[in-house]
């Protein structure tokens, strides 16, 4: 059997040395470059096969074609204004908020006739309870187990404190649903979808105040989760971890 | 704009210094597929998915999960633990990250001789390659089996 590869870090490509790979310029979580481009996404395919007619050893090639475009901070702008709006509980705001992205969250799962919410172990109309448990992470007396709450009969499908990073996830999946049925043709990229979680929503306060839970447990393992939590350059300026 | 330069200062470091200390691994045989057009390929995917019911990735899971080729979009979540990559294009799009209506397509057109009926998932983000030395012989094992001629990994 005969391996080809795309390579989205071409130092890590170089230093293990594959047999064939295809270096791609494109984001990371995107190694095909364009959603919903399927003649984008062949081309890039038929460069990577093209390596099994053409590589007589170990090759890295680099791709050639147009660059995957998605919208940067200041091309992008949610038409929702969400963030702290009221002086009720850090819970009570997130639940709010979620409340909110409902109606358009509920558009794309229709458009798509697919979640993929749920890695948290909730099931895909289970959004309250999730949100409601990540925020029940910031006053919990222990980083390691949630507080008891309504939602205790999900079987989440991790333990605490790993399971406040997909809580976070699915949370994310959520509100990205929610702005993908909003009107405008430019979705936005990974740096747009950050500044925007944590510049304008409860959510991104809520994973700011679950990263300084963590910190304050002084816990080794808490602090490891914290910085799969926040993305680089969303906590306090620079990585998390 | 997955060059190093074109990310968070903090990630780019910690990424750079993961290819510093990643293990090259010798190359074995040099395999030539038959012709693409006769070619049954199968996807190897480090992006951390799984169907729904199956056991989600955790942090260091070097083991893999299987993916059937007929299986729903809506029945795939996504484990991986890094808060470093765009999950949005994904959930618009799965082939973005796991090509298999591409696949399909190129079929159906002759481009290649076929897809597998089965593919696998791991979750990257573990710089110890050779630690995947065990579940990789395992897949590959697998993939053999199944008659599959040209494996594609693809990174996420």
């Amino acid at each position: 059997m005969a391996c080809t590869s795309i390579s989205l870090i071409r130092e890590q490509s170089e230093a293990v040395g594959p047999t064939r790979a295809l270096w791609v310029p494109f984001p990371l979580g995107r190694p095909l470059g364009m959603a919903n481009d399927a003649e984008f996404q062949k081309n890039v395919l038929r460069q990577v096969f093209g390596l099994l007619e053409t590589a007589t050893g170990p090759t890295i090639a680099d791709y050639e074609g147009p660059d995957a475009t998605a919208a940067a901070p200041g091309e992008w702008s949610c038409p929702l204004n969400l963030g702290p709006g009221t002086d009720d509980t850090l819970g009570a705001r997130l639940l709010a908020e979620v409340g909110r992205l409902k109606t358009w969250s509920s558009q794309t799962r229709a458009e798509r006739g697919r979640t993929h919410f749920g890695s948290s172990g909730a099931a895909p109309d289970q959004v309250d309870d999730v949100a409601r448990a990540l925020a029940s992470v910031v006053e919990a007396s222990s980083v390691n187990e949630l507080p008891p709450q309504t939602g205790d009969d999900i079987e989440w499908a991790f333990e605490m404190p790993l399971l406040a990073r997909h809580l976070a996830d699915d949370l994310r999946t959520f509100y990205h649903e929610a702005i993908a049925a909003q009107p405008g043709d430019a979705a936005p990229n990974h740096d747009a979808l950050n500044e925007w979680i944590f510049a304008d929503t409860v959510l991104g306060e809520t994973l700011l105040a679950v990263a300084d839970r963590f910190t304050a447990a002084d816990d080794p393992m808490a602090n490891l989760i914290r910085g799969m939590l926040i993305p680089d350059g969303h906590y306090e300026g620079g990585s998390a971890f | 704009m997955a060059r190093l330069s074109d990310l968070q200062e903090s990630e780019a470091t910690f990424l750079r210094g993961m290819a510093e200390n990643m293990q090259r691994i010798e190359p074995g045989n040099w395999v030539q597929p038959p012709a693409l057009t006769d070619a049954t390929v199968a996807l190897v995917s480090t992006a951390g998915l799984h169907q729904r019911h199956d056991l989600p990735f955790t942090l260091g899971s070097l083991d893999y999960r299987v993916i059937g080729a007929d299986s729903a979009w809506g029945d795939l979540v996504q484990s991986h633990v890094s808060a470093n990559f765009d999950r949005s294009a994904y959930q618009s799009d799965p082939n973005i990250t796991l090509p298999l209506d591409r696949l399909r397509e190129m079929a159906e057109a002759g481009e290649i001789g076929g897809v597998s009926e089965r593919h696998y998932s791991f979750m990257g983000a573990m710089p110890m390659v050779e630690l995947f030395e065990e579940t990789g012989t395992e897949v590959g094992n697998m993939l053999a089996a199944d008659g599959v001629d040209v494996a594609l990994l693809i990174p996420v």
